[in-house]
């Protein structure tokens, strides 16, 4: 017991180190890195929390020392900008999470349920409550529109079979961050073999999504 | 993607301004930048490069590669290769479109820098159109796509993906069995 308590703690202050080393530009990095993968992969990645509040806290701090300076002052001026690029960025981020969690929002909240104690969550809680509410809301809006007028034996809903899955079959472009051996190609047709491909840094590549998802969320691949 | 997103990505590499204003060092989110003294050559993202440009505050200096003969030469190697050949920047088109349309006064042979990055452009499209015309017609589930850049993989992303997603689906649903709920739309 004591040993799992110090070792827990041992990987907090691990954790906390790292987040400390991080320098500000390497921060905004990993905003983009996030920010690009998102928009790419087909389906929902895992919720980057502390980067999001990271780079809020920031750009909040910049913004409040910027209120601090008159106006005309020819630096303010260049920290506005970079303050608006980065917002954008961060918002693009955001929004795109939010289309899809409402494009597959039961499978997006089954997984969350589904996910093992410990397992890093899906979903930031501000995101957890719009899925859970999104979802409530069709539910409803589906019942008093057309479900209630239906015969009873018509009247149930699923919505885990009506809202589509994200298809990991889809196609992805991506370079590839840390060097990965022995990838195995699934063959697209029948007289086709399975075959394998090394990956080398800095090669980029495209292929099926879910050949490569693990190495999306490990970091190791980047998608483009 | 959008092409202004990819763009946006392109503003952030580094280019070299002469300023003719002077000012301490500014300490940005994503690094130092500065200090900026009149007459001396200066590294700053282009955004910042081509802000300073539009209000006269600085002289933008072209990168390296921006520049007619390496310009030719590269021409000449994209036409006699096959495969896509190293470009001198992953950002090539957009900087110079960027930076011609904002600073053309600053680059010496403008016009010529714009036909010639052009040409490569479209001999490196039409070597992209037909490496995706044979990845599909021979039915391949992977491609090696070193020394393409960002803004050529995103003028086909679309409507390849697509194309690959709805072929996936066709063929999909031909093996019976292997048919799933998956893709059923609305």
């Amino acid at each position: 017991m004591s040993d799992s308590l110090a070792n827990d703690s041992g990987d907090l202050d691990q954790d906390d180190s790292q987040e400390e080393l991080m320098t500000p530009a390497e921060l905004i990095s990993s905003l983009e890195e996030a920010w690009l993968n998102e928009k790419f992969s087909p389906e929902l990645l895992e919720s980057k929390s502390e980067v999001v509040e990271c780079v809020l806290e920031q750009l909040t701090h910049m913004e409040s020392n910027l209120q601090r300076v008159k106006k005309g002052d020819a630096k303010a001026s260049i920290h506005r900008m970079e303050v608006d690029r980065i917002r954008f960025v961060l918002s693009s981020y955001l929004r795109s999470r939010l289309q899809k969690i409402e494009k597959f929002f039961p499978h997006v909240l089954e997984r969350e349920k589904s996910r093992g104690e410990g397992a890093p969550s899906l979903l930031s809680p501000e995101e957890f409550a719009f899925a859970k509410e999104y979802h409530a809301n069709t539910e409803t809006y589906l019942k008093a529109v057309a479900l209630k007028r239906m015969p009873p034996n018509l009247q149930a809903l699923d919505l885990l079979k009506a809202v589509p899955e994200p298809c990991l079959d889809s196609f992805v472009f991506l370079r590839v961050k840390e060097k990965q051996e022995n990838i195995l190609i699934e063959p697209e047709t029948d007289d086709q073999r399975e075959y394998v491909v090394d990956l080398e840094e800095g090669s980029q590549h495209l292929m099926r999504y879910r050949t490569i998802a693990p190495l999306v969320s490990s970091g190791a691949v980047q998608l483009i | 993607m959008d092409p202004s997103e990819v763009e946006f990505l392109a503003e952030k590499e580094m280019v070299k301004i002469i300023p003719n204003f002077s000012l301490d060092k500014i300490y940005l989110i994503g690094g130092d930048l500065g200090p900026f003294n009149p007459g001396l050559p200066v590294d700053v993202p282009v955004w910042l490069a081509l802000n300073l440009k539009q209000r006269q505050k600085c002289r933008v200096i072209p990168p390296e590669w921006m520049d007619v003969e390496k310009l030719e030469e590269m021409r000449e190697l994209e036409r006699k290769e096959e495969a896509f050949t190293p470009v001198p920047s992953p950002y090539y088109m957009e900087l110079t479109k960027l930076l011609l349309n904002h600073a053309s006064d600053n680059i010496p042979k403008a016009d010529e820098i714009r036909t010639l990055v052009k040409d490569i452009w479209d001999t490196r499209i039409a070597k992209l159109r037909l490496s995706a015309d044979s990845f599909i017609s021979q039915q391949e589930a992977h491609a090696k796509l070193d020394n393409l850049t960002l803004m050529e993989i995103n003028t086909i992303r679309a409507f390849f993906l697509d194309s690959l997603n709805c072929m996936y689906k066709l063929r999909s649903n031909l093996q019976p069995g292997s048919a799933t709920g998956q893709f059923t739309d609305f």
